[in-house]
């Protein structure tokens, strides 16, 4: 990278005296004039750091100008080797229209803090009180928040409020033996803090094991959950049977899905579901490396044990109706360690950006997005099974956006050989793959199955 | 300053006076799925969500931004928030289409992305004088989380967590890191600060002991001093076996200048979405890389990036790691922009961004008619709104055209005003915004009360907001029937 | 700013009050403990049936910004909670020794509650 910005020339201390930092704006003249001000001699006169703990050596970073900085990232992102992904198992990908971009990029929105004074927050205020509301239409529940970090950690949520609702103790919590690894791994981790351990009920073909559930549920069961589409891309039958064994045992039932699925598949709250967790970014957000928004939906009677911010509507002095941060008390910044949570930051842009992408497609696009993605799974399965030697799905059920395919030769090999072609996707098994089909990698299909026939010929 | 924010005034349907109609006042429509391929009994009855072109989906939005107060209209001097410029570049490094995968692509199919993680870790590791630095959480208190998680590991490792229970945190401490220790399973030790304001080491004498699993510390503290007696707390901490925490909240005042590793902490976490200039978003995303000392490196979250002898980038688990804090790796825009940022300004540019927090801060404070009980702060300081209410104070201030600091927060100083301007502001900045402290300061307690005046809302009823939650649109068409 | 404080009730310095009449003893919070949390948007109560030791936290009283604590002055077991502050919890507010009760007890007054001179010496 031998190109220089003419920028460039006039070094890093482009003002006599002042900043040299690009995003500090002080003049040679403001500084001496605050230092006067200050009544000090040196900037390096305003710390108060003990000698033995100063720093005074260098971290070799040379400063470089934006159209610098921006070629080096672009050179070094290049060397992602180029490759059509059929990837899901929880991340996932559908187009963004440009507009989601344009509006959540203006800096009003991408530039403003948590809404602690909202006179002068109501418009990012009310965005987010839209994407309460649009969560509350596609779960059937009655409260959502304004997010958490990912899928993983709402369901981590999900564990410690099932705890603290539970009238009795309990120390368990069921999860689909199939349940992505990742996820458990992060479940885990916040169960541990409540004393709570995680425990496997069985599948088959993807979707709960209804007499296995049974089995594993007693009273020592806090929270049942069960996802729908499953990591296997099932979309699972046996909702309603699932909540009953949960509520038998005076268990909360967590769902696990997504807005794309939501708006197609049985809705949570008619089958009986008190929390419902997933990720929204599916929506808004492209491919980013596993970041995520995490949904998080409950019943009523859980409102007080919500973790993270709500938003909700009053009545500002003049009688117009005005948005503001509510039931703060549940919160760590007055509640401290009996906090619902300790989340603070949360993902309040990626929630602007999925009620813009849900905005733009409306129930119709959206509805349709859905039902595509049931579709292109049941057509990639029939043209992964044309192949000799491939047999999809492996699993007889309905499918989102994804499937296992059962492959004669190792999946370790199977994947690797499409991976020589160009093409990602999961190996789940020591024979079995899993694909994933959206809108984004649809026109690629063709190309996948071509290679699929020459690996496994 | 005469300011006025935008502020539209219309009625809905139901003769209610509002600002912007929500989506769903504007046009809904209601669909069924008969035509799904799926059976009856696996689809939903109906779905009704709001169905509008994208001419109003963007005015509405366009909208809803002007209403909407950021950094770029002025200042936003919360205090231990850092609330800095944001560089424009960034976003467009953000969306660099190369950097767009999935997290489960193959090693050799995201070196790229490897690397620059790689490099980034590297990078904040040599900032925070730490050993080793994981990526993984996506946010302080996430990062505060992993950090505790890697604590009770390293303890249970030595057969010491049944015995360390406790996490000894200071009365002025950030709220989360209350809220983090009670997640992860501890009981929270309180300890008062000495009257200078900084860390009584005798009452934490009394707070730490063979019980403690770690302190979590903040420096400069709070309110903006640095706690002179770092290296004694450190001792003290470490002679009782447990482990210490640097709250990262406050980097912003040290950067190149002192490391929470040189000072004897363990573990950090650092707020790349404060001092790294990642948007905050309207309450995030933000990332919370943790740094830990070698000691403790092997029981970091899995996976972790590593340089292999080819010099190729490789994903691995550390040999004793206690799991995953997020399901994948982060919030990966929000770190791809932290590298930028560091990128773009290298050793001077960092350095120089302590000490124009700094220098802002005291010029800032020299120009207020308000007490500061506390000094010599860095970065930030609290002053005494006196005989006023603090947050009503700051209610006369978004009159100004200006975002009020931190309020009532810490403690330690009556109606405090917790205020941080940053690097970013320039001296004219500094000088509206200390006009708009004056302006407020002169206001009778009738007139706060009837601020703000110039804001697309007027004050708005907390009380009524909770006392009856109305949390979405369906809330809202309930209370109309 | 004073405070209603009235004769015919007993105090603590956690600004609860209790008034006794046929064994059976109410409970509130203060007009000064009321004003000094402002507004009260929630409350959370104890069942009736629960037993409650001295210095148990029985209930929670949450305003805009702040959640406390109340904490029975003395022993017993809850004969009756006031149901109708989850609906109106302004009633503490606005009537703290009448509609504002938090709870009845089966229980006994002891020697070391505050009466109204005390109470009144100790917010001044």
């Amino acid at each position: 990278m031998a190109t220089h910005h003419p920028e460039f020339e006039s070094d890093v201390q482009p003002r006599d005296q002042g900043a040299s930092s690009p995003f500090a704006p002080h003049t040679g003249a403001e500084v001496a004039a605050m230092l006067d001000a200050v009544g000090a001699e040196s900037v390096d006169d305003l710390f108060d750091i003990p000698e033995s703990v100063t720093f005074d050596g260098e971290f070799d970073v040379d400063a470089k100008t934006e159209f610098e900085v921006v070629s080096e990232i672009e050179d070094l992102l290049g060397q992602n080797a180029d490759a059509v992904e059929f990837l899901g198992r929880g991340h996932y990908s559908h187009y963004v229209p440009s507009v989601v971009d344009y509006l959540s990029l203006r800096s009003e929105f991408l530039t403003s803090y948590t809404q602690y004074q909202p006179e002068t927050s109501q418009g990012f205020l009310q965005a987010l009180f839209e994407f309460q509301s649009m969560l509350v239409d596609l779960t059937g529940l009655d409260v959502a928040n304004c997010s958490m970090y990912d899928a993983a950690t709402a369901l981590g949520e999900a564990a410690t409020l099932a705890a603290r609702v539970r009238e009795t103790n309990g120390e368990t919590v069921l999860v689909p033996d199939v349940l992505r690894e990742g996820k458990r791994s992060v479940l885990e981790n916040y169960a541990d803090g409540a004393g709570l351990t995680v425990e496997s009920y069985p599948t088959v073909d993807g979707n709960a094991d209804l007499d296995g559930l049974a089995d594993a549920a007693d009273e020592d069961v806090v929270m049942v959950y069960a996802e729908s589409p499953t990591s296997r891309g099932t979309i699972e039958e046996g909702l309603s049977a699932i909540a009953d064994l949960a509520h038998d045992h005076e268990a909360t039932f967590c769902l696990g899905s997504d807005p794309v699925a939501l708006a197609l598949l049985e809705e949570p709250a008619s089958v009986g579901a008190d929390v419902v967790v997933g990720d929204a970014s599916v929506l808004g957000l492209p491919a980013s490396h596993g970041m995520g928004l995490g949904l998080f939906a409950v019943k009523d009677d859980y409102l007080r044990q919500v973790p993270g911010r709500l938003v909700g509507t009053s009545e500002d002095a003049e009688g117009r109706r005005a948005y503001t941060l509510t039931l703060q008390t549940r919160e760590q910044h007055i509640r401290k360690e009996r906090a619902t949570s300790n989340i603070c930051t949360n993902q309040a842009w990626v929630a602007l950006r999925t009620a813009i992408h849900v905005a733009s497609l409306g129930a119709t696009g959206l509805a349709d997005l859905a039902n595509d993605c049931v579709d292109l799974a049941s057509e990639a399965a029939a043209r992964l099974d044309s192949v000799a030697g491939v047999t999809a799905p492996v699993h007889d059920r309905h499918h989102f956006r994804e499937f296992v395919a059962r492959t004669d030769e190792p999946a370790a090999e199977v994947v690797d050989g499409l991976a020589e072609r160009g093409y990602l996707v999961h190996e789940v098994g020591d024979h079995e793959i899993q694909v994933c089909v959206t809108d984004m990698n649809r026109g690629e299909l063709d190309g996948l199955v071509a290679a699929l026939r020459e690996v496994v010929a | 300053m005469n300011y006025r924010q935008a502020r539209w005034e219309r009625e809905t349907d139901d003769g209610e006076t509002v600002a912007e109609p929500l989506l769903s006042e504007k046009g809904t429509e209601t669909v069924t799925h008969e035509a799904s391929s799926l059976p009856d009994d696996l689809t939903r009855d109906e779905l009704t969500l709001p169905e509008l072109s994208e001419p109003e989906v963007a005015g509405h939005y366009t909208r809803l931004s002007q209403m909407t107060y950021s950094i770029e209209h002025g200042p936003y001097p919360l205090g231990s928030c850092t609330m800095k410029y944001n560089p424009k570049f960034t976003e467009d490094v953000a969306a660099i289409d190369d950097g767009a995968i999935h997290p489960d692509r193959p090693d050799e199919f995201a070196q790229g992305t490897l690397e620059l993680l790689y490099g980034l870790q590297a990078f904040l590791a040599d900032v925070g004088g730490m050993d080793e630095v994981t990526l993984q959480p996506p946010a302080g208190a996430a990062g505060e989380f992993t950090g505790l998680q890697v604590a009770k590991a390293y303890h249970r490792a030595n057969g010491e967590h049944e015995q360390r229970r406790e996490v000894v945190v200071p009365a002025s401490a950030h709220g989360t890191n209350f809220a983090t220790a009670a997640l992860a399973g501890y009981d929270v030790v309180e300890f008062p600060a000495g009257e200078d304001g900084r860390v009584n080491v005798e009452a934490l004498e009394d707070a730490v002991g063979d019980a403690t699993a770690a302190l979590m510390l903040t420096n400069p503290n709070t309110i903006g001093l640095f706690e002179r007696d770092i290296e004694e707390i450190a001792d003290l901490v470490h002679d009782a076996g447990g482990l210490l925490y640097y709250d990262g909240a406050n980097l912003n005042a040290l950067l190149g200048r002192a490391r929470p590793g040189d000072m004897g902490f363990d573990i950090m976490h650092y707020n790349v979405h404060k001092t790294f200039a990642s948007p905050h978003g309207g309450g995030g995303p933000g990332a919370g890389p943790i740094g830990v000392v070698d000691d403790l490196a092997a029981f970091l979250p899995d996976p972790h990036v590593r340089e292999t002898d080819d010099g190729e980038y490789e994903l691995y688990e550390p040999e004793n790691s206690f799991g995953k804090v997020h399901g994948f790796h982060g919030n990966w825009l929000v770190l791809l922009k932290t590298y930028a940022y560091i990128s773009r300004l290298g050793d001077s540019g960092l350095k120089d961004t302590s000490a124009m927090a700094v220098l802002n801060a005291n010029y800032l404070a020299s120009q207020l008619d308000l007490e500061i009980p506390y000094g010599p702060f860095h970065h930030e300081f609290v002053a005494s709104a006196g005989d006023t209410d603090a947050a009503e104070f700051a209610k006369g201030m978004l009159d100004e055209g200006v975002h009020p600091p931190t309020t009532k927060w810490p403690a330690i100083v009556d109606e405090a005003l917790m205020t941080e301007p940053t690097e970013a502001l320039s001296k004219d900045q500094l000088d509206l915004l200390a006009d708009a402290f004056a302006a407020a300061g002169q206001k009778s307690d009738e007139e706060l009360a009837a601020a703000p005046e110039t804001t697309a809302a007027a004050r708005i009823d907390q009380t009524s907001a909770a006392r009856n939650p109305r949390l979405s649109w369906r809330d809202l068409e309930v209370a109309d029937d | 700013m004073s405070f209603d404080i009235p004769d015919d009730l007993y105090y603590t310095e956690s600004h609860e009050w209790l008034a006794e009449s046929d064994g059976t003893v109410r409970i509130g919070i203060s007009d000064f403990a009321q004003d000094e949390l402002g507004d009260i948007v929630f409350v959370e109560l104890p069942a009736e049936g629960d037993d409650l030791d001295v210095g148990d936290a029985f209930a929670t009283v949450e305003s805009i910004k702040a959640v406390s604590d109340v904490y029975a002055p003395i022993s017993g077991t809850v004969t009756a909670a006031n149901d109708a502050l989850l609906d109106a919890p302004e009633a503490i507010n606005e009537d703290p020794y009448g509609d504002g009760w938090l709870l009845e007890l089966d229980g006994d007054l002891t020697d070391d509650l505050l009466d109204a001179d005390d109470y009144a010496a100790q917010i001044e």
